[in-house]
């Protein structure tokens, strides 16, 4: 599948950009990889891009390749504070879209005020366990909220919906909150590593305001604290002012920020 | 036809975690990189945090700089 794409006027470091597969572009000087490019696509569909590369003449010119070569739009993500590479993606014609904060969420309730938190009385809180129609209820229900609302694209990488129609791949990962004999509320963290992903944690409209998430939030944060886990994190889209307002209120302190840049 | 790639791979320990998005990284042999993360760990959400294991690639033309390829389980 090899298509080369000539090298810009700079003659600095004249790379010759080869695509090698259908989603991978290398930069040759010397027949040496300088510089690599990629492009993968989410389950939403959308193009995402990583380039490294260790100069920028190098990153421009995968760039340009790339550009020539995908149907846009095109997306990537940057690390906010990564001021080199983020003004590389600029410099390619990609703006921005959307600002992720990243939490660092503490574990201990002492530190999160949840010790004493409990679902309200009508709700219990327990792990999924096994994988059942009533998880994928739950998680369909939760999507399709999205959906009709902010829209997918505006959520953090993890609440991204499955094209197969299965959302839950591993129960495992999930507390729930249940009402009755139906789930109303959920939240998924990663598997164990020194700092844990909350991925997802959602509740049914019809459910909300009423400290359900919190409750989870308390079940997930306190199991953490008992296994020796000291922090947490999670990303929250800028303009999801509530669930913001819900990880800060428990303590958590933003660590950083990634953008979403576009090319339209 | 094979390429080679442009950099040598090493394995390291995360020392620290800069502000501007980067890392110290000790080494197997004791010597100290700058790294930052590569672009496919940064699309998939991959964290980065002291004491881990990783794989880095060095700059061919910056013995001093580096890349993080990949991280290791711990």
């Amino acid at each position: 599948m090899d298509s080369v794409h000539s090298p810009s006027d700079t003659a600095e470091h004249p790379a010759v950009i080869t695509r090698v597969a259908e989603r991978h572009w290398h930069a040759l000087e010397d027949d040496l990889v300088v510089g690599r490019g990629e492009a993968s696509r989410r389950p939403d569909g959308r193009i995402f891009l990583s380039i490294d590369s260790w100069h920028g003449v190098v990153f421009d010119q995968l760039a340009d390749a790339m550009l020539a070569d995908l149907p846009t739009p095109l997306y990537t993500v940057v690390d906010e504070a990564d001021l080199d590479l983020t003004s590389s993606w600029r410099r390619a014609g990609f703006t921005t879209r959307r600002r992720e904060w990243e939490y660092v969420v503490p574990t201990d309730p002492r530190a999160t005020g949840l010790g004493s938190v409990l679902p309200p009385s009508d709700v219990t809180i327990v792990a999924a366990g096994a994988a059942e129609e009533r998880l994928y209820t739950v998680d369909r229900a939760l999507r399709d909220e999205v959906e009709a609302t902010v829209g997918w694209q505006d959520m953090p990488a993890e609440v991204l919906p499955r094209p197969d129609g299965h959302t839950v791949l591993d129960p495992s990962k999930y507390v729930v909150a249940t009402q009755s004999d139906r789930y109303v509320g959920l939240v998924r963290v990663s598997p164990i590593t020194r700092r844990p992903r909350i991925g997802l944690i959602a509740v049914l409209a019809e459910q909300q305001r009423r400290g359900i998430a919190r409750a989870l939030l308390a079940h997930v944060l306190g199991s953490l604290h008992r296994s020796g886990i000291e922090t947490a994190s999670a990303e929250v889209t800028e303009s999801n002012g509530a669930a913001m307002a819900l990880f800060e209120g428990i303590g958590a302190q933003r660590a950083s920020s990634n953008l979403e840049l576009v090319h339209r | 036809m094979a390429r080679n790639s442009g950099g040598i791979e090493v394995e390291g320990t995360v020392v620290e975690c800069l502000r501007n998005a980067t890392f110290t990284v000790e080494l197997q042999n004791g010597h100290k990189v700058l790294a930052h993360i590569s672009g496919k760990i940064r699309k998939n959400y991959i964290k980065v945090l002291p004491y881990d294991r990783v794989l880095v690639e060095l700059s061919q033309y910056d013995l001093t700089r580096g890349r993080i390829l990949f991280r290791y389980r711990t």
